[in-house]
């Protein structure tokens, strides 16, 4: 019994502490997030953290206990004092616990979250979002804004970028193939569009077109953070490393005026 | 009379059959000359003229040439082509150390054989990793002249380690050598087999490093298709290594899996097989159902590769290889750590020299992770699915962390209120249960669609999967070394030292990998010789503690080379264990026991001196 109330005590004591000094960090475990998927993922993952802490410690403890306090004097095979097989209570709350803690997990965060994905989107379909059409190619991301007739948006020196209004919706429309090779049934490969800081990726498929939607929520750009930045996450040839683009989340007024400067730029190209 | 003999001898042992030359030399010879008449046969009836000698599809022809003179070369022609047609085998086994460099039908020998080529693999995947390292000490590429060139050391490093280290040791290995003296087994059962499927190990893993000659490959380890289709003819060299490295896995586990069916000793039930035993048992099924699965899906991207037939390009579908290939490869990693779930339960009893707790519960647990691992691969491919499909994924990866944790409920209810023996291999499985919770629990957030979005592919998994594979897999094989030392060679180690070696790995192994958790965090996806100067300072130190670690498994294995070899003679049975392979000699000789077993109880009682099997010694030989 005295090992079960000090063991209980430890387990209890370090715990709070883990939990305590958790909690001082917690806004931070994704480092930099400002979209609202984002947030969605950043509570989801404290919220395991702060479940799965206790369960860590217990086990942790438990090596570190069995080496102090059951650890044998001397090397001498004496068979252990207690020789218990079995302990009713024992197995039945590990069992049971290890159940309804997996129950507890699917239900929430898993389907709770994946219910507000859904949601979300649902509504930020409804909301006319800011389409932005992606295709990747190897090894460059472009970003096409069909609402405002801007077929490829880059910088003054012709680098691909891209640039989201805060707080609007954006769908993103993600397409694989290589537009200047579209009769090449092996230029498209699997890509990943990941911005680090808005908290999701997803896969750009060949051969399928998929959607993803989001808030950005934060003014920011590269420079202010560098997670700020599209990055191919998925491993796509000797270009992968590379395969990476700037992106500015600005306010309404700044879009609308970047978006004149991409349409004069494309007039100046003779683009349509 | 004795001219009748020495007339005799001369009629059964034809003087030009006997062998000159050494059995892996004239596998290389031979490999040499069927590489060269089957690349040439395939360039002969090529209706194109004026190709290269050597081409994809007449590489993969010359390869298979250079296998099966391989496979006869190192003894397979006496050893099975001449009485496969009637003729008397020829092959002799040497008594001497020349009996580990050829063909073997001793399941000892086999066993040896496996871990030696088996560590040599983990060597050179390991230096592999540390030339990784290095490269990410820097943004920029600083070592590696070429992406591509760092790629392909990415997907060698993954292969070899997951093919030839991971799935072998505990398996192909310790299992060879330890399950037929467990069950009290004076052989294998398909023995032959057996002794030719080691073979095919060395064979797939230089397969896998002669990759680059064929030109870099992008893929890394799990060869995701179309790129696959479009890099360069390395990609052949590693659907063809592999796919003799996971031959060489197969015909292991059917040889095991059958000897545990039908080569126990009298009175070895069901009810009373070692907890290791049953660890290989589910995990021969594994292999059986899953690695004819990933041939198989090989075999259909090579063909792809090579026809082209669009199965898994634009035109055919992408995501139909990533579903086949996860199918196989979540299975794998259970393949690989449930022989360390199964071995923790079989060393703690005997350190604490106390009762197995909840044995029942130990071994459900192992067969419903065996059930469960098949019904979970697509948590691997969250970013390629819609939100619906991932629900039922998701619940079964989290589920499968209910039987996993019966094999840590055995492992503490065994623990608690032990006289537990503070030895190197109870700190060493001590440290694996540290490691492999961490595994574990950082897979719950992985298992988790919204979370998974954001850590997938970055350097979360790789921390993840590397906390559940070295941590748990490698640091229980390190323990099962130091545990069966003086079983393996009759000799003990110095066991303070080992303590403090246990200790540098482990303090290399978190060092490295716990700051990888951060780096994934912090926007480090995989892949990468270059990234963001941002990482730069956590990518340092993690290197470094990776250069630590690599310099501690050297030492742990110059230190176990020593005390197999230099190490003072142990006691026949140091630890006090029950299980049968203590009940014969250290060395075990060639038929595992002078004498007859017979099991009689279980093997995890300490709470009686009964013994739970006796040996009924054979009849000295009459002179």
């Amino acid at each position: 019994m005295g090992n079960i109330v000090v063991f209980g005590i430890l387990w209890a004591g370090l715990t709070a502490v883990g939990e305590w000094v958790f909690r001082t960090h917690r806004a931070h475990s994704f480092y930099y997030t400002i979209s609202n998927q984002g947030s969605l993922a950043l509570s989801a993952f404290n919220f395991l953290s702060s479940w799965l802490m206790p369960i860590f410690i217990f086990i942790a403890l438990v090596t570190i206990f069995a080496l102090v306090r059951f650890r044998a004097p001397n090397n001498e095979p004496k068979p252990s004092e207690v020789q218990a097989m079995r302990n009713r209570a024992f197995i039945f709350t590990w069992v049971g616990l290890s159940f309804a803690l997996n129950i507890m997990f699917w239900l929430h965060p898993t389907s709770v979250d994946l219910e507000a994905m859904f949601t979300n989107w649902r509504k930020e379909k409804a909301q006319h979002p800011l389409i932005v059409n992606v295709t990747a190619r190897q090894w460059e991301w472009m970003f096409n804004y069909p609402q405002y007739h801007v077929t490829q948006a880059v910088n003054a020196q012709g680098l691909d970028e891209m640039e989201l209004p805060v707080n609007r919706p954006v769908e993103f429309f993600l397409r694989s193939y290589d537009p200047f090779h579209t009769y090449d049934v092996y230029a498209g490969v699997i890509h990943s569009f990941w911005i680090p800081a808005f908290g999701i990726k997803e896969d750009v498929i060949p051969g399928e077109t998929r959607t993803e939607f989001l808030i950005p929520e934060h003014v920011a750009n590269y420079h202010t953070s560098p997670l700020v930045r599209v990055q191919c996450a998925e491993v796509c040839g000797p270009g992968h490393p590379y395969m990476e683009s700037p992106v500015s989340v600005v306010t309404a007024a700044q879009f609308a005026k970047w978006i004149k400067y991409e349409q004069k730029l494309q007039a100046a190209a003779g683009g349509s | 009379m004795e001219q009748q003999i020495t007339q005799a001898e001369a009629r059964n042992n034809p003087q030009p059959k006997v062998m000159h030359m050494a059995p892996v030399l004239r596998g290389l010879v031979w490999a040499t000359i069927g590489f060269a008449i089957f690349d040439l046969m395939t360039v002969a009836v090529d209706p194109f003229r004026g190709r290269p000698l050597v081409t994809e599809p007449s590489v993969v022809v010359g390869w298979v040439g250079a296998l099966i003179g391989w496979l006869m070369g190192v003894g397979g022609y006496e050893g099975v082509i001449l009485p496969l047609f009637g003729s008397p085998s020829t092959w002799v086994e040497p008594k001497n150390w020349r009996k580990y460099f050829g063909l073997s039908t001793n399941h000892k020998v086999i066993g040896l054989q496996y871990l030696v080529t088996s560590s040599s693999i983990f060597f050179i995947a390991g230096m592999d990793a540390m030339a990784i390292r290095y490269e990410l000490m820097q943004p920029s590429m600083h070592f590696f002249t070429y992406t591509g060139q760092y790629l392909t050391a990415v997907g060698v490093h993954g292969s070899l380690m997951m093919f030839g280290v991971g799935t072998v040791v505990l398996i192909s290995g310790l299992g060879n050598y330890f399950v037929p003296l467990m069950i009290g087994a004076k052989e294998t059962v398909f023995s032959r087999l057996s002794g030719i499927g080691h073979w095919l190990l060395p064979a797939g893993a230089l397969t896998l490093i002669a990759s680059p000659l064929l030109g870099y490959w992008d893929t890394g380890w799990r060869g995701y298709e179309p790129l696959a289709s479009q890099d360069p003819g390395g990609m052949v060299f590693y659907y063809l290594g592999i796919f003799a490295m996971t031959l060489s896995t197969i015909i292991a586990s059917l040889n095991l899996a059958a000897t545990i069916i039908f080569h126990r000793a009298r009175g070895m039930t069901w009810a009373r097989l070692p907890l290791f035993v049953w660890g290989i048992l589910t995990v021969s099924l594994l292999n059986l159902i899953w690695q004819p699965e990933i041939e198989m899906t090989f075999v259909m991207a090579l063909l792809d590769k090579l026809i082209p037939f669009h199965f898994f390009d634009a035109l055919g579908s992408p995501l139909t290889y990533l579903s086949m290939f996860w199918l196989f490869g979540h299975p794998e990693v259970y393949i690989i750590v449930l022989p360390a779930f199964a071995l923790w339960n079989e060393i703690i009893p005997v350190m604490a020299q106390k009762n197995l707790f909840a044995r029942d519960w130990a071994i459900i647990g192992l067969i419903f992770v065996m059930m469960l691992s098949g019904l979970v691969w697509a948590h691997h491919i969250f970013t390629n699915m819609r939100n619906s499909e991932m629900f039922p994924f998701s619940f079964f990866s989290e589920m499968i962390s209910i039987p996993t944790g019966f094999s840590f409920m055995a492992a503490i209810g065994t623990l608690w209120r032990a006289r537990l023996r503070f030895t190197t291999p109870t700190l060493l499985v001590l440290m694996a249960i540290f490691n492999f919770v961490i595994g574990g629990l950082t897979g719950v957030y992985l298992a988790d669609p919204p979370v998974n979005l954001q850590v997938h592919d970055t350097f979360f998994v790789i921390a993840h999967f590397h906390y559940t594979i070295i941590g748990g897999a490698i640091f229980t094989w390190v323990a099962a070394m130091y545990y069966w030392l003086p079983k393996l060679s009759g000799r003990m180690f110095n066991d303070t030292l080992g303590k403090w070696l246990a200790l540098w790995i482990f303090i290399g192994f978190n060092g490295t990998f716990s700051q990888m958790f951060l780096l994934g965090l912090d926007g480090m996806n995989r892949w990468v010789p270059a990234y963001p100067p941002y990482l730069k300072p956590l990518n340092y130190s993690v290197s470094l503690f990776a250069f630590f670690l690599g310099a501690g498994f050297i030492a742990n294995a110059i230190h176990i080379w020593w005390a197999w070899v230099k190490g003072p003679k142990s006691p026949e049975n140091p630890w006090h264990a029950r299980t049968l392979e203590w009940l014969t000699t250290s060395p075990p000789p060639d038929d595992n026991f002078d004498g007859e077993v017979e099991v009689v109880r279980g093997f995890y009682r300490y709470d009686h001196d009964e013994p739970s099997a006796y040996l009924v010694k054979n009849p000295e030989p009459a002179e």
